[in-house]
């Protein structure tokens, strides 16, 4: 089963995002902010990070950038209300950008479509 | 002699003193005769000294005994004066005022030969004579100067003081010129400088054109208020019909300034009145007389500080009155006075539209500065409500989406399966309110223009043509879509080319080959890059434009990451081969519009 890591610092929403996201049948963890996501990346090797971008202390997108230096083949989706990040280009780094929504369907789909073409990759 | 009581040496002596004396002065003796008698008296009669000298006094001075009768009386006592009149050698009386003084003679040292003062009370007199001719002249110019002065005033207060128009006081100072109670010219004539400084050119003139003209509008004045301000505005309309002849006069005058010894232009250069009579000849004055009929005539100039302006002529062409000096001295007076008032009028319409440009600028300003006001106050609030919007969506993100696992988890027929349904409808009625209003805008797609790709390509290369040959890396551009072109970001698509030659010139330190070459396809258009370095190991080929992968010790691993986003957010694809020759190829795709 694939492990997906939610860092969020919205404490619903994380449960929100691990309740979908088991339901649909991932094993998940989640970190509420961006050096505690970086330790269970090293740590707990996740198979893909929703990451939010706008968190106190180090934000989304520094968070990428450590992330891919350990390790570049790690999928990221990038979670965020603000759809302005899609114009900074440090966030192209990321394998999607999905904008918050109620309707988590989109994430969902974005998540499992990932993890799809990298098993595939694999095999 | 009895009663002749000055010794004969002083009477030599005084002689003597006389002789070469300027003033007239004649000493008299007991008996009424001339003693002695200066060159100015003999100048006075028209005759020798020697003449007067020894004639009876009243040989010469009327009335009979104006002269020499206190001497004949005894008893004058100096200080006398009295009018009298001296006849000259041609008859004619000129009118003198003499003053007497008695004559104390004291005797001689060494003569011993006076006798005491009070032996007899008869004793010559001095008498001082003065022409008194000249003085009635000066009496009457001075007489005609402060008849004068109170007009010059009210005429300077009406120049200075009414807010006149450049015309209407051009129009006044004419008026002024030839006003019964102002300069008494029959005809003014107003020549100005142009703005140009090149030609002196007839402005404005006043005058009647003939006697019955002038006659008319005498009479019609004969009985206005001598008041200036009354005077300019019914003299106006009074002469409004009459100066047709001359205002066709006025438009004739024009004379270059390049013509400095024509008489206008000299007169404003020396800042001299001038008056020139009919038998005058000179340069220009022929001119005039052409145009102003041949008599005499008169030109002011019109000067301030700055130099000359214009000019004044006028004349007395219907009366035929000679110009007196008087006339030329109060015509300079004026024409100062109206040469400030030109040009102070002047200077106060350029002070009011400047201060009108002024008044524009300054309101422009502050609607300038209010629209600036609003639209910061907007901007403001459009960002304030921008991240209101923003920092909504999280909790309406928690909201909608419990209320959506709510429902899956409540069976339809439960009440509460409608109402956790409600919650997640309305929710995302407001998270489209917020996409509605944040994220329809796409700047980077507004930067997009007409492109044309082998200009773009062209440039770019050739920017980078002296850092890959001073690296010893020869460059071959290949342009092969003509003027194809399409809508993109010119800058990012620059971009993904500079760092494709980049990593090129990277790729091979040591010296070798470049090729870009463009080429157009089914719907779309490449560009490559062509280089003839070490390519790259199979392995990482499909890894080379992901994040943070790089061959290079100092890459960031962004460069090729980047790339491949500028040109997918166009539509397009990127790629990488190694050549079979050796080398490698890096190329992109862009869309071309569908037609």
């Amino acid at each position: 089963m694939a492990k997906v890591l939610i860092v969020d610092d919205e404490p619903h929403l994380r449960l929100l995002y691990e309740t979908e996201l088991r339901r649909a049948g991932f094993e998940t963890m989640t970190a509420s902010n961006a050096a505690q996501g970086l330790e269970f990346v090293d740590t707990m090797h996740p198979d893909l990070v929703v990451l939010d971008i706008r968190m106190a202390g180090m934000d989304g997108i520094e968070a990428l950038q450590r992330i891919l230096e350990r390790n570049n083949s790690i999928p990221v989706v990038l979670n965020t209300a603000f759809s302005s990040y899609r114009d900074n280009y440090l966030t192209w780094a990321a394998d999607a950008y999905v904008t918050k929504s109620s309707d988590v369907t989109e994430l969902l789909s974005t998540v499992k479509n990932l993890l799809d073409e990298r098993l595939a990759h694999r095999n | 002699m009895a009663g002749d009581n000055l010794d004969p040496a002083r009477e030599a002596l005084i002689a003597e003193g006389f002789r070469g004396s300027r003033q007239p002065m004649i000493l008299v003796d007991v008996d009424g005769h001339v003693a002695a008698a200066s060159a100015g008296v003999a100048e006075l009669a028209g005759v020798s000294r020697e003449v007067i000298t020894g004639s009876a006094c009243a040989d010469w001075f009327l009335p009979e005994g104006a002269v020499g009768q206190c001497t004949l009386l005894g008893g004058c006592q100096g200080g006398l004066r009295r009018q009298a009149q001296l006849r000259n050698v041609n008859g004619e009386l000129i009118p003198v005022e003499i003053v007497c003084s008695s004559f104390h003679a004291e005797p001689l040292p060494g003569t011993g030969a006076g006798a005491a003062p009070d032996d007899d009370v008869r004793r010559h007199c001095f008498f001082h004579v003065e022409d008194i001719r000249r003085r009635e002249h000066d009496d009457q110019v001075r007489a005609a100067r402060q008849a004068k002065l109170p007009l010059l005033n009210q005429v300077s207060e009406a120049l200075y003081g009414a807010h006149l128009t450049l015309d209407q006081l051009q129009q006044a100072i004419l008026i002024c010129v030839t006003a019964g109670q102002g300069l008494r010219f029959n005809r003014a004539f107003l020549l100005l400088v142009d703005d140009a400084g090149t030609i002196l050119r007839g402005e404005l003139a006043i005058g009647p054109s003939n006697h019955e003209e002038a006659a008319r509008i005498w009479h019609d004045l004969a009985d206005r208020p001598a008041d200036l301000f009354e005077m300019m505005t019914s003299y106006d309309q009074s002469i409004k019909n009459t100066n047709a002849a001359v205002n066709e006069i006025v438009r004739k005058m024009v004379v270059s300034l390049d013509r400095t010894d024509h008489i206008l232009v000299r007169a404003m250069h020396e800042r001299r009145v001038a008056r020139v009579t009919g038998d005058m000849t000179f340069p220009g004055a022929d001119e005039l007389r052409g145009w102003l009929g041949g008599g005499q005539f008169a030109v002011a100039p019109l000067t301030i500080r700055s130099g000359p302006v214009g000019v004044i002529v006028a004349d007395n062409a219907i009366s035929g009155q000679e110009i007196s000096d008087l006339d030329l001295e109060f015509l300079q007076m004026f024409a100062n006075q109206s040469a400030a008032a030109v040009e102070n009028s002047r200077l106060y319409r350029e002070l009011e539209k400047r201060l009108v440009d002024l008044r524009r600028a300054h309101h422009q300003q502050k609607e300038d500065q209010q629209t600036l006001l609003r639209m910061e106050r907007l901007s403001v609030m459009g960002e304030t409500s921008a991240i209101v919007a923003h920092e909504l969506r999280n909790p309406l993100v928690g909201i909608g989406g419990f209320a959506r696992t709510l429902m899956r988890n409540l069976d339809e027929t439960d009440p509460n399966h409608r109402f956790a349904a409600i919650i997640s409808e309305e929710v995302a009625r407001m998270e489209e309110i917020i996409h509605d209003l944040l994220d329809f805008i796409r700047p980077r797609k507004m930067l997009r223009q007409e492109t044309v790709i082998d200009v773009l390509v062209n440039e770019t290369a050739e920017r980078f043509r002296g850092e890959l040959e001073g690296a010893g890396v020869q460059l071959t551009i290949e342009p092969g879509c003509g003027e194809l072109a399409l809508e993109c970001h010119p800058g990012e698509v620059q971009q993904v080319l500079q760092n494709y030659l980049m990593n090129a010139l990277q790729a091979q330190a040591l010296g070798g080959q470049v090729i870009v070459r463009t080429s157009a396809l089914e719907g779309g258009l490449k560009v490559e890059v062509l280089d003839s370095g070490p390519g790259f190991a199979d392995a990482d080929g499909k890894r080379l434009f992901s994040p943070f992968f790089s061959t290079k010790p100092t890459g960031s691993g962004l460069g090729l990451t980047i790339c491949a986003q500028i040109i997918k957010a166009h539509g397009g694809v990127t790629g990488a081969a190694n050549r079979p020759e050796g080398g490698a190829t890096f190329w992109f795709i862009l869309p071309l519009p569908r037609s």
